[in-house]
């Protein structure tokens, strides 16, 4: 009977927990309630041994002292399962008649409830104030938790690196596993996991779809794979799905569930820093397009400038082919050949331009002597050269450097070019090659007009030509941009100077990092 | 009438044929054209020129394996015609058989250069030269002596035979896999530094002016040529 009834309160006492509790919770729940009981009998024992001689009082007492000691222990459920129990069996064993739950005295039937009373609100109150101290402890530990997966949060800077956080905290958060999908190109892919994870399952992966595109989990029932999916809110959108597997914690309404607290709170960052890479992405998008709208400019300009003269030299030829004297016709095939020439380096340098922009540069870093490299740069240049006298000053003996031969040669060409352009017929260029400690410095002075002092800062920009010169040079504007593209995917630094004399000029200054070591050869 | 050498050109490009078949036929040369890798194939194994110009972007086979088939049954001069930027493709083919290249858009001039150095170089057209003379330069291939306006010029062993591989390409360019193989052996086709090293002393002692070569040429990223003049 006794049994029954603790039976049915336990029931009632089951019922009032959180219905989601773990296994493990919930057996050290039902210990908590059997010591509980086991309190109460350990109270009819001494109230026993006690005799009866005690004053009903005192026993009262003694069992109230036991539903004290259980609520301040295991809380408000196992303290009421406690009252019914003492008062029952006090009711059964000490008031009389004995061994039944009738009451034979008004007098003890007046004591019998007012110890009901006391035993319940005793149970209930101390049930009560233990119950709060634990939620403040486990508040406590959740916010701390919370607190640490904040700061882990906050250190990142990309989506992924987010992701992974936010996977590692709710892992440990849940002592599970837990997995971070993010939308990429085509569907979702993992973007934060647990140490070896690479890859979902086809199940796994269609359930992330399926809840990625509902935005709200699947059904329990209809949960097949081994993950369950949770969606991951930003503050303006879905940012992604959370997979956790393992225990799951307990969902309780007024206990904060660090888990959701963690998903609400990795979403946030996740979609900042989505957002983040949107602008990053935007900015980039934005230079690209500055720089399609300047080759635009270039092409239509520069392109047809020297395209309008071979075509009106060549029509020229074949139209009147037979009345034009032979210094005429040289003269139009001659500019024929040279502006088919200047076309030819305007693509050269596009292309140079495409690789750079490209990210597609790889260079093939090999032992270059630089003062070879200058010489080959001369040569190629050749007849625009023509009428410059070319001062060199080469160090007799200069440490190789580790640099891709063809990049450097177009590097040194293009200033070379550059110098060919400013420098007026007569004038000298000069190119030397020297080393300091740390670099090889390959330099390069002409006697142009100089540049502002206002312009020397952006002389390597792209499409950057001096605002007095921007039409005869005939260039595209590219050179220079290209050789400090160049040389700084070498590994080495370009500078300007200017102006060097009350004349003007300028410097322009390559330098290569050394090697710790030059080698030298078996020779 | 005279010997006229004939030249196989191979190029898709009907433009390029519009041209060259007219310079080559006014330097002296009868000139063959061939649009596609297949139809080029045919006519070197019908008809051997005495040398060939191969376009490496031909539409109907890939210019590499195109060179590898010609040499598998042609010994006569292949020059190529590449872009600039290609470095790869160029040191690619060099290595796999072809005597040398011309960068696209060239000019005519450039391309018959090259063919005059190829075809004096053609294999059975007699011994090589065992003196070679550039300027200033006498290289006795044969007595390992080298003179320098007839004064004998000290070389370590390794530099006399890399200055011998050099002058006996005769004017064709050596890529510098050839050149560290042939001179340091192939242990060694990776160490440009002694190449870099080596060529820096013979241009100290050979070039008139050594920051301005005119006989040992460098084409950058691809290898060196020894030029006459």
């Amino acid at each position: 009977m006794a049994l029954q009834a603790a039976a049915a309160v336990l029931g009632l006492g089951g019922m009032i927990e959180p219905r989601r509790l773990r296994r493990e919770t919930r057996r050290r729940t039902y210990s908590r309630y059997a010591v509980a009981v086991g309190l109460v009998a350990v109270a009819n024992a001494c109230a026993y041994l006690a005799g009866r001689n005690l004053a009903g009082a005192n026993l009262a007492m003694l069992f109230l002292l036991c539903v004290l000691v259980s609520a301040a222990a295991f809380g408000i459920g196992p303290a009421l399962v406690s009252a019914f129990l003492a008062a029952l069996t006090y009711n059964f064993f000490f008031l009389e008649p004995h061994y039944t739950f009738r009451i034979a005295h008004p007098a003890d039937l007046l004591t019998f409830l007012v110890f009901f009373a006391v035993a319940l609100a005793t149970g209930w109150l101390a049930g009560r104030a233990r119950d709060n101290e634990r939620r403040t402890a486990e508040h406590a530990a959740a916010t701390t938790a919370l607190l640490d997966a904040s700061r882990a949060l906050a250190k990142t800077a990309t989506p992924d690196e987010a992701a992974q956080a936010l996977a590692e905290q709710i892992a440990s958060a849940t002592s599970g596993s837990a997995i971070v999908l993010l939308p990429g190109q085509d569907g979702l892919r993992l973007a934060g996991a647990p140490r070896g994870l690479n890859a979902l399952g086809a199940g796994s992966l269609e359930a992330a779809e399926h809840v990625w595109a509902n935005g709200e989990a699947a059904p329990q029932a209809e949960r097949s794979s081994e993950w369950t999916f949770l969606p991951l809110h930003g503050v303006g959108a879905r940012v992604g799905v959370v997979g956790l597997r393992g225990r799951l914690p307990p969902r309780s309404d007024d206990v904060p569930d660090l888990t959701s607290a963690l998903l609400e709170q990795g979403g946030v960052v996740i979609e900042r820093a989505l957002l983040a890479s949107a602008a990053s992405e935007n900015e980039a998008l934005r230079q690209a397009d500055q720089l399609r709208s300047g080759l635009l400019n270039s092409i239509s300009h520069d392109f047809r400038t020297p395209l309008t003269s071979i075509l009106g030299s060549a029509t020229t030829l074949s139209d009147y082919e037979s009345e034009l004297k032979p210094s005429v016709r040289r003269d139009l095939l001659r500019s024929i050949q040279q502006d088919a020439q200047r076309l030819n380096q305007h693509i050269g340098a596009l292309l140079d331009m495409s690789r750079l922009e490209g990210g597609a540069l790889r260079p093939k870093q090999d032992w270059t002597d630089v003062r070879e490299i200058i010489g080959s740069a001369l040569r190629r240049l050749g007849p625009r050269l023509a009428g410059r006298r070319i001062e060199r000053d080469f160090a007799a003996r200069l440490s190789l450097v580790r640099a891709d031969p063809t990049l450097l040669e177009q590097a040194i060409l293009n200033v070379l070019d550059n110098a060919a352009t400013y420098t007026p017929q007569g004038g000298t260029i000069r190119v030397a090659a020297q080393e300091d400690a740390r670099n090889v410095l390959i330099a390069i002075e002409d006697e142009g007009p100089g540049i502002p002092p206002d312009e020397l800062r952006s002389v390597f920009d792209k499409f950057k030509r001096l605002r007095t010169a921007s039409d005869r040079t005939g260039g595209l504007g590219l050179g220079l941009s290209i050789t400090k593209g160049f040389v700084e995917a070498m590994g080495g630094r370009v500078a300007a100077a200017s102006p060097l004399t009350s004349a003007g000029g300028a410097r322009f200054v390559i330098s290569l990092p050394k090697v710790a070591e030059t080698p030298r050869g078996l020779l | 009438m005279s010997f006229r050498p004939r030249i196989l050109v191979i190029d898709d490009e009907v433009q390029i044929h519009r041209f060259l078949t007219p310079a080559l036929t006014a330097s002296g040369y009868e000139s063959v054209q061939a649009t596609t890798a297949a139809e080029g194939l045919r006519e070197l194994a019908q008809h051997p020129p005495d040398a060939v110009v191969l376009d490496l972007g031909l539409p109907d086979m890939d210019g590499k394996e195109a060179l590898r088939r010609a040499r598998e049954f042609y010994a006569g001069p292949i020059i190529i015609l590449s872009a600039r930027d290609r470095e790869a493709e160029k040191i690619g083919a060099l290595d796999g058989g072809a005597d040398d290249y011309v960068e696209k858009p060239f000019g005519v001039g450039e391309l018959l250069a090259r063919l005059r150095v190829s075809l004096r170089r053609k294999p059975g057209s007699g011994e090589p030269a065992p003196v070679v003379r550039a300027g200033e330069i006498e290289v006795d291939l044969g007595l390992g002596m080298v003179r320098r306006k007839g004064e004998r010029v000290r070389l370590t062993p390794k530099e006399f035979k890399l200055l011998g591989v050099l002058a006996e390409g005769g004017g064709k360019v050596i890529t510098h896999r050839q050149l560290l193989t042939a001179v340091w052996g192939p242990a060694h086709e990776q160490d440009t530094h002694y190449l870099r090293v080596a060529i820096g002393q013979l241009r100290q002692k050979l070039e008139p002016d050594p920051g301005v070569p005119v006989h040992i040429v460098t084409e950058a990223g691809v290898g060196y040529r020894f030029l006459a003049e």
